[in-house]
């Protein structure tokens, strides 16, 4: 039998079922692999191991009891910090939450639980969830276990690095502008982000909320489908949760259409686009058909992107105002502003930076120049998307432009580090859902491949990213840790 | 071009206070954000492009329900005397 650590999640429900191990057993394990690899990868902010060893002795009560024990019992999973767990810390890796335990479980941490999901803890981000490296995040970086030199994406960077080291069995992140597929791509692991409106955001801390969902991080399809289907549906608690059919795990693939786009390769290092190429090729030769095609409002896609965000960012944010969340300072002579001001100097850099860029375009004179336009960007990008889906049933290209790049890199340069998120942030804009997937390796560092489908059409992506990942050969765990 | 000046009323109408070392650096770096995008002057688009906007219906809305939360997990988020502390009025 396989390694008890290195179980993926429906192995994990099936042998406890067999009853060929305790969830304690395995719980032990996954806590062992936490000692071991976590003082080199920090991917935790939070661990939470006594919570996890209980969960896991009522699982096993209920298994010697024959009671019914939850489609994800026993499965281990790491939660990114911005989404709301009951009492247990939640800080979005900022200094503002440091010691902020919400009240309630977010609608998705609901339904892990009662499907008998055992919380691990919360993994690191960029704070607040801005950032593509980890970097940003006020207590540490997270490193990339396929090389501790390097950085393991992000801004869900803790819940990509947690799954591919084999510190628990899946993840939650969230994806406002790439944010599961950049580190799934970095760290040769599988992550999803849904349509806008398939899985509830609520309890999911607020960033840019018109362009974040909350998906899963995994190490194969058929885990991804699991978690899929039990975080997805409509919650009254979010109005812009719509019903959503089911995803299956397909017996046998129908024949695809099947676009690479023209940009997204052309603008990606040599290394990475020979990758996706040759993803391509296998395409064909399991029966589909690839042409290449243009979008021709790529190149607004970004700019509008951070406009929106920042914009969004900067509301958003407005509610750390040191009454409700913040620091308990000593009463003093503070005036009114200054109370609010005070505490807000304790957001990093990266945040300070996109509220004041937010407030700047939401400014009067330029909320016309800047806010509006990118906001009928949008609307065209979704209409041309929409267009190239009447006729393709999934776009190709690669998640990130790069590989995974050494640490201070670009941290001096916002524009630097905007950049690599040019591929992702269209699935955002345009609200389509869109997985990263591994495809290769180039000098030990990882390649991921990003697959585009239209609203809804969750299935497409699934059938594709399945048969793909029977026919692409990669290793699954990192040597180096 | 953002001046030292333009940066000080951003983070004033964005209630925050910045370092030295940020008031520094900032105007340099939003500078070349803004101008990044700046891009978006090069679309044409005109009144006639809608904003795809999301509209709920009336009866879509969940009912105003009262709910009640754990007092006593909200109170690890208070001051330790347990009261809300806000800005001193005049």
């Amino acid at each position: 039998m396989t390694k008890l650590d290195d179980l993926l999640a429906y192995e994990v429900v099936e042998g406890l079922t067999e009853g060929q191990f305790t969830a304690e057993d395995y719980v032990t394990t996954i806590i062992k692999r936490i000692e071991k690899v976590e003082p080199k990868v920090h991917s935790f902010i939070t661990l939470d191991t006594d919570g996890a060893l209980s969960s896991a002795k009522i699982i096993d009560k209920k298994i010697k009891e024959k009671e019914d024990i939850g489609q994800l019992a026993g499965v281990t999973v790491g939660i990114k910090d911005n989404i709301s767990t009951r009492g247990i810390r939640t800080t979005c890796a900022s200094k503002i939450l440091e010691n902020y335990f919400p009240t309630y479980d977010a609608t998705v941490i609901k339904s892990l639980k009662e499907n008998g999901a055992i919380l691990l803890g919360k993994l690191n981000l960029d704070e607040f969830g801005m950032g593509s490296t980890t970097e940003y995040s006020r207590y540490q970086p997270t490193r990339n276990p396929w090389n501790l030199d390097y950085v393991p994406g992000g801004s869900s960077g803790g819940s990509g690095a947690a799954v591919a080291a084999g510190e628990c069995t899946v993840a939650l992140g969230s994806d406002t502008g790439g944010s599961i597929r950049c580190p799934s791509s970095f760290c040769s692991v599988t992550g999803l982000k849904p349509t806008y409106g398939r899985v509830s955001r609520y309890g999911l801390i607020s960033y840019a909320n018109s362009l974040e969902q909350i998906g899963p991080i995994c190490r194969s399809i058929r885990d991804l489908v699991m978690m899929l289907n039990l975080i997805s549906g409509k919650d009254a608690l979010d109005n812009t949760s719509v019903p959503s059919t089911p995803i299956s795990i397909p017996n046998k693939l129908n024949k695809l259409n099947i676009a690479t786009v023209r940009e997204l390769i052309t603008g990606s290092d040599e290394e990475v686009a020979k990758s996706i190429y040759s993803a391509s090729e296998k395409f064909k030769e399991i029966g589909c058909s690839c042409e290449e095609v243009s979008i021709n409002n790529l190149h607004y896609a970004l700019p509008s992107y951070y406009t929106l965000a920042s914009a969004e960012a900067s509301s958003n944010l407005a509610r750390y105002d040191n009454i409700r969340y913040g620091f308990d300072y000593p009463i003093g002579e503070y005036k009114w502003d200054t109370y609010f001001s005070n505490v807000r100097e304790n957001f990093g850099e990266e945040v300070k930076r996109r509220i004041l860029i937010g407030s700047y375009v939401l400014s009067s004179g330029y909320y016309g120049k800047y806010y509006l336009k990118a906001r009928k960007l949008r609307s065209l990008l979704r209409l041309e998307l929409l267009e190239l889906f009447k006729k393709y049933d999934l776009l190709i290209g690669p998640t990130m432009p790069i590989l995974p790049f050494k640490f201070g890199e670009k941290i001096d340069d916002p524009i630097k580090m905007y950049l690599v998120d040019i591929n992702t942030v269209i699935a955002n804009l345009a609200g389509i859902p869109a997985i990263s997937l591994p495809v290769g390796f180039s000098n030990g560092l990882p390649i991921g491949l990003q697959i585009m489908a239209a609203p809804f059409e969750e299935q497409k992506l699934i059938d594709a990213s399945y048969e793909l990942e029977k026919v692409i050969n990669i290793p699954r765990r990192p040597n180096s840790i | 071009m953002i001046s030292r000046e333009d940066l000080e009323h951003l983070a004033q109408i964005s209630r925050i206070n910045l370092t030295e070392n940020e008031l520094d650096k900032f105007p340099k770096q939003l500078e070349k954000t803004i101008k990044y995008i700046d891009i978006l002057q090069q679309l044409a688009t005109d009144d006639s492009v809608s904003l795809d906007l999301q509209e709920v219906e009336f009866e879509e809305l969940r009912k105003d329900e009262i709910r009640m939360s754990d007092e006593k997990q909200l109170a690890k988020n208070i001051t330790e005397d347990g009261f809300l502390r806000g800005p001193k009025m005049k």
